[in-house]
């Protein structure tokens, strides 16, 4: 598994990685649309977004979302 | 503006390359990939498409003049999109350089999709566009060039150090499916 940009999230990430990849081989390819690691990826997410804001790439990534937005308006988020 | 294209197909059929895509780093042939985050993720319950918007930090790998002449950081950040429509059995990533794009963006697309003609392959194709800014108008043309070739590098140890993935998770899915039909 690739390290996440925070040393301290590397762990979140691992356990939402893992989470991912058995959802994604043995839900989702067979057709379910449910999403089941939502708790960690929230974890995991509100680590990474720390280590952005510190870094300052999330002015970069709003002018980049401004051009192609994240399309998820309507869809069940994260 | 410079173009770069390219088509290749792994044998391997579209489950398993679409989910060893998640898995592609680390591996040693890309060390310049420092970092994957997952920014948000979603999947539209309607159309069943699953939408990923992640974060990759890469070492920089530019030709040391030209990163003198523009001072940028060795480290990068990318933009990742990708749409995995899992009843077309198509990937399409899209990623777009955040930091210096204002000196060079680079605009990469990827699809990975499952052969029509036979399901055990998938067909790969890459494209992007390389285009210098204004600030380096007089040069442009030149850095575009080296950063066509070096995309060119790049790209094919990318593919090799996925197709040394796309081997390890083949072992690895064979061996959880004798596992599970052992115990069935």
């Amino acid at each position: 598994m690739s390290s996440s940009i925070g040393a301290n999230c590397t762990e979140l990430k691992a356990r939402y990685d893992s989470c991912f990849n058995k959802w994604y081989s043995e839900k989702f390819l067979k057709g379910s649309t449910e999403t089941e690691c939502e708790d960690l990826l929230k974890e995991y997410k509100a680590c990474v977004m720390t280590i952005i804001k510190e870094k300052q790439i999330d002015k970069l990534l709003a002018e980049a979302r401004k051009e192609s937005p994240f399309p998820s308006s309507s869809s069940t988020s994260s | 503006m410079k173009l770069f294209q390219f088509v290749h197909q792994y044998n391997y059929p579209w489950s398993q390359v679409s989910a060893a895509n998640w898995q592609k780093y680390p591996n040693e042939k890309c060390p310049h990939v420092l970092h994957v985050d997952v920014l948000n993720r979603a999947v539209d319950p309607v159309t069943g498409v699953l939408t990923t918007e992640r974060l990759i930090a890469v070492q920089q790998n530019a030709p040391a003049i030209i990163m003198k002449l523009i001072g940028g950081s060795s480290t990068q950040f990318v933009r990742e999109i990708s749409v995995i429509d899992p009843r077309q059995k198509k990937l399409t990533m899209k990623s777009i350089n955040l930091t210096m794009s204002h000196l060079i963006s680079c605009e990469e697309t990827v699809t990975y999709q499952e052969d029509p003609t036979d399901a055990s392959r998938t067909v790969f194709t890459q494209s992007a566009a390389i285009t210098a800014g204004s600030t380096l108008s007089r040069m442009a043309n030149y850095i575009e060039d080296v950063s066509v070739k070096r995309f060119q590098q790049n790209a094919a140890v990318g593919r090799q150090g996925f197709q040394m993935v796309l081997e390890r998770f083949a072992v690895m899915a064979e061996g959880s499916t004798s596992a599970s039909s052992d115990t069935a």
